[in-house]
């Protein structure tokens, strides 16, 4: 266990670094530290891809600079969001996740080779989703995926983007299975031990993500992916559609937990003090992993086929799960102070200059901490049942959800990396001005584009579509006019680019910099209040687990029954848009034809030959 | 310097959060500014920090505010 | 805790208080495939249901809205039934809360009051495929006195024998609750016929007008049916001698 880091800090001045040095992660576990750097370098790939076509289509929508045809739109941002939210969230935490198991377990991973299997899964898995859907681009491959992050059939894909997608859950679910093994083996040397924080706030992420799952895998497995293939005609779209948000709500958490893990465990460490409280924290993730994934019907309040009380139901949870960010906001802000304190900070706002700004992780994390409350309340809004009618699918959703998974998530762990990177190379952190500069930038690109977003999503301005131009009217803007959201937007878009490249230039020049040893030594932060103090039951996995599990079927039995009773499971007779089966069937046909015909040549020459040696 | 040049960043990143939103805010009270306007507006409220924090003080008094970090 | 049971108890209120309904599962299932062979569907046309009281019906496909534009009369409450031919898309009033999604196999209905003359812009606000962006409608609120829901219809000779009569088969229909007192208008060559009628609420009038082809003379000669703002018109030829083959197909274009 690390220590904090008070008084070392306190003492710090204009030095390079308020941690003190030592034994970095690479130092202590170099094997896992390879595996670590491979899933943020992944991840990071995902990030310039995504970046890069989040600029273009910025351009595109505000129509500033169209570069491509409208329809291929709809192929880039497909491509933005599933590199954004699946491969660089993901890829990213589980690295962090390692990182965190590996570290407050104090152990090493039980079996590297099973540590490296579940990154080459997911890695084959994204791959394969991204060939189908970057395949979109190009007319001389009959495979396309432009179907957005969402995927609603009756929209199909080409099948490699369901089963790319598919070997990437399981990669993950390796990935669990790889952090509870080293839990088990923990917890068999260590009988009657509280679970360290960083380890719980993992293990409970991941029952959440299991539970949640089982949603996407079932739409995937049983309907789409045999759909696509042509094996069964018919898929009811309201069914996939439901069991899509039963993933699709937890999975914003499956992305935001890693934030919060950084916020309780590094923002701390960084200002200087210590977690106000461990039992909280844990509240906070045991109160994730249960009400995160009954939620997921709050994304379809506008859906027909779907009873109010259903509705109702997902609304009441979803005004619950406030209550644990709420939490955090309490807890990283009153851990923030304590830290500034500890700095010399006096005074009832004079605190806040004693925390140490300058520090890019430090300031990058706390901004984005800023712009999720902000975006925490937009949430709330759209969580009303009835006023989200007003903001349905408008632009408002995207800048909501730019600022908590495109700011307070990415953005965290933009910073984080400029705190794991050297920790994972061993190498000093290539230019902190640039680094801290860069933050700042994404914060500012943010503020412009998230609330020209919100603005434009008021006047009923809609998301995911490539021109948000019509004939037939115009949109009435209440402040200011559409050209000036339009141009708001695009200079956020701009600033953001702009904050990207700078990151990489950051990240690129550490990496490619000398050994050093005044990288600050691994560890997490104290706490104030610990795990002494908080009821043993919050450490029961089971239990949790358990209620999650009895939660979610409370919340989606009987809409999932409904919803087959009304549609049936296959639903009533849709088709296929863009057909793909026709090709894929075909090919299948082919692939038939000529195993066949190899087969039966095979055996013709078997049976020569057999005749031959006859004679 | 008033403040650290890390600290003055920051303190800018804060007021451009305070500028986007402000025309909003004023609308409320029916005091519509132009983009001119408010451009105008932040440009003077930049200029205006950025003076204040590079202002010479007589460095013996002052701690905490450059000290920090 | 208190905080979010508050904010939970404010939305309810708003909801069920102030009597806005949710999209919901009260309309049964349609097959996308049937909407042809639906008595709702297979017209989209707006119907007058009670005072003041109007549906909608509104099919959403790749990538546009039937009937588009759509017209509703001020001072109304209109409940938009909408139903998807193919993927999913939605039926969104712009700037507005009339918002839902529409999924293929399932019909979303809205409710909402126009109070005053307007037009609002229809967008489909989910992505639908690569010509999304191009889906877009119109609803025109209209002042009252300038709202129908009359459709006519005309059936007319091609050709008839000089010395014949040539007909004129008229149907109006009335799609409104209230009597429509109005009249029917024929011009063809020179001549008027004018006829007046009053065609009871929710109800159809046939008449037949018949022209003395003798006072036409002979040649092509170009007919207009109105009623109010609608017109039919086509054209009739006058013959010598009418071969022998009975040409007796519907002369008048569709243009209601």
């Amino acid at each position: 266990m690390s220590d904090a880091t008070v008084n070392d800090a306190a003492k710090t001045t204009e030095s390079t670094t308020s941690e003190p040095l030592g034994e970095t992660y690479l130092d202590k576990f170099p094997a896992e530290a390879k595996v670590v750097r491979s899933a943020l370098y992944s991840s990071f790939l995902a990030l310039a891809l995504g970046g890069l076509f989040g600029v273009i289509q910025t351009l595109h929508r505000t129509d500033f600079l169209r570069i491509m045809e409208s329809e291929t739109y709809y192929t880039v941002l497909t491509a933005h969001g599933v590199f954004l939210v699946i491969a660089f969230t993901i890829f990213f935490l589980v690295g962090v996740f390692t990182w965190a198991v590996t570290t407050s377990l104090d152990r090493e991973v039980e079996d590297i080779r099973f540590t490296w299997a579940w990154l080459g899964t997911m890695t084959a898995g994204a791959a394969m989703a991204a060939a189908a859907i970057l395949a979109g681009f190009t007319d001389s491959l009959d495979m396309s995926a432009d179907v957005l992050f969402t995927f609603y059939a009756p929209m199909q894909a080409h099948p490699l983007f369901y089963l790319g997608l598919t070997v990437f859950v399981v990669g993950t679910w390796m990935a669990g299975a790889d952090w509870f093994r080293s839990w088990f083996a923990w917890k068999k040397e260590n009988p009657g031990e509280r679970i360290p924080l960083p380890t719980f706030m993992v293990l409970t992420t991941m029952i959440m993500w299991y539970v949640a799952t089982l949603g996407v895998a079932t739409a995937i497995l049983a309907f789409l992916l045999p759909w696509s293939l042509g094996l069964i005609d018919s898929v009811n779209p309201t069914l996939t559609r439901t069991l899509f948000w039963f993933f699709g709500h937890p999975v914003v958490y499956f992305w935001l937990m890693p934030a919060y893990m950084m916020w309780y465990v590094l923002l701390p460490k960084l200002s200087g003090g210590k977690l106000f409280s461990d039992p909280l924290a844990r509240v906070v993730f045991v109160l994730f992993l249960l009400l995160s994934t009954p939620v997921g019907i709050h994304h379809q309040y506008l859906d027909p086929g779907i009873s109010e009380g259903f509705k109702f139901i997902a609304m009441t949870n979803t005004m619950f799960l406030l209550l644990p960010s709420l939490l955090t906001a309490f807890t990283v802000v009153a851990s923030m102070e304590h830290g500034a304190r500890q700095r010399g900070g006096t005074g009832r706002i004079g605190w806040l200059k004693a925390l140490p700004w300058r520090d890019p992780v430090f300031a990058g994390m706390a901004l984005a901490g800023l712009m999720f409350a902000a975006g925490g309340f937009s949430g709330m809004i759209n969580a009303g049942m009835n006023i989200n009618y007003l903001v349905h699918n408008t632009l408002w959703v995207p800048g909501h959800f730019h600022l908590t998974v495109g700011t307070a998530v990415a953005l965290t762990f933009m910073a984080a990396s400029y705190w794991f990177i050297p920790q994972l190379t061993g190498k000093k952190l290539w230019n902190r001005p640039v680094a801290l500069v860069q933050v700042v930038l994404w914060f500012v690109g943010m503020t412009f584009m998230a609330n020209a977003m919100h603005r434009a999503g008021l006047l009923g301005m809609p998301r995911r579509t490539a021109e948000p131009q019509y004939d037939g009217f115009e949109y009435e803007a209440g402040v200011g006019s559409v050209a000036e959201l339009d141009a708001q937007i695009a200079l956020g878009g701009i600033i953001l680019t702009l904050s990207l490249v700078l990151f990489f230039a950051v990240i690129i020049g550490t990496v490619l910099g000398s050994r050093s040893d005044e990288v600050p030594a691994n560890g997490y932060a104290d706490t104030l209040s610990g795990p002494e103090d908080s009821p043993k039951i919050l450490d029961n996995l089971k239990l949790w687990f358990g209620l999650a599990v009895v939660l979610v079927i409370i919340a989606y039995t009987f809409p999932l029954l409904s919803i087959i009773e009304r549609g049936g499971l296959f639903g009533p007779d849709i088709t296929a848009f863009p057909q793909s089966i026709d090709i894929v069937s075909m090919a299948w046909l082919t692939v038939e034809q000529y195993a066949t015909d190899t087969f039966t040549s095979a055996t013709e020459v078997a049976q020569a030959t057999i005749d031959g040696v006859l004679r | 310097m008033r403040i650290s040049t890390e600290g003055l960043l920051i303190v800018l990143a804060f007021t451009v959060v305070l500028v986007v939103e402000l025309r909003t805010v004023l609308a409320w009270f029916n005091l519509e500014l132009t983009v001119f306007e408010s451009l105008m507006f932040s440009v003077a409220l930049i200029v205006a920090i950025v003076v204040w924090a590079l202002f010479p003080q007589d460095g013996s008094r002052d701690t905490d505010a450059s000290g920090s970090s | 805790m208190v905080l979010i049971v508050g904010i939970i108890a404010t939305i309810t209120y708003g909801t069920v208080g102030l009597g806005i309904a949710m999209v919901d599962d009260e309309e049964d299932t349609i097959s996308p495939s049937e909407l042809d062979e639906d008595e709702r569907f297979s017209d989209p046309r707006v119907e007058q249901v009670g005072e003041n009281e109007y549906e909608a019906y509104v099919v959403a496909q790749t990538f546009i809205y039937q009937p588009d534009p759509i017209e509703v009369p001020e001072d109304s409450e209109v409940t938009f039934y909408v139903t998807s031919r193919d993927v999913i898309h939605s039926f969104s009033l712009v700037g507005t809360n009339v918002n839902t999604m529409v999924v293929p196999g399932e019909v979303s209905s809205v409710t909402a009051e126009f109070d005053e003359p307007a037009e609002y812009g229809v967008i489909c606000n989910e992505y639908c495929g690569s010509g999304h962006h191009d889906m877009e409608g119109m609803l025109y609120v209209v002042p009252e006195d300038e709202f129908d829901l009359t459709e006519l219809s005309v059936t007319a000779d091609d050709e008839v024998e000089l010395g014949d009569d040539a007909t004129f088969d008229v149907t109006v229909e009335n799609g409104q609750l209230d009597d429509l007192e109005t009249a029917i208008e024929l011009e063809v060559g020179d001549e008027t016929i004018e006829e007046d009628v009053t065609v009871p609420g929710d109800d159809t009038y046939e008449t037949t007008l018949t022209v003395d082809s003798t006072d036409l003379g002979e040649g092509d000669h170009d007919w207009t049916v109105t009623v109010d703002d609608h017109t039919e018109s086509g054209t009739l030829s006058v013959v010598e001698d009418l071969e022998d083959d009975e040409d007796d197909e519907d002369g008048g274009d569709d243009d209601e």
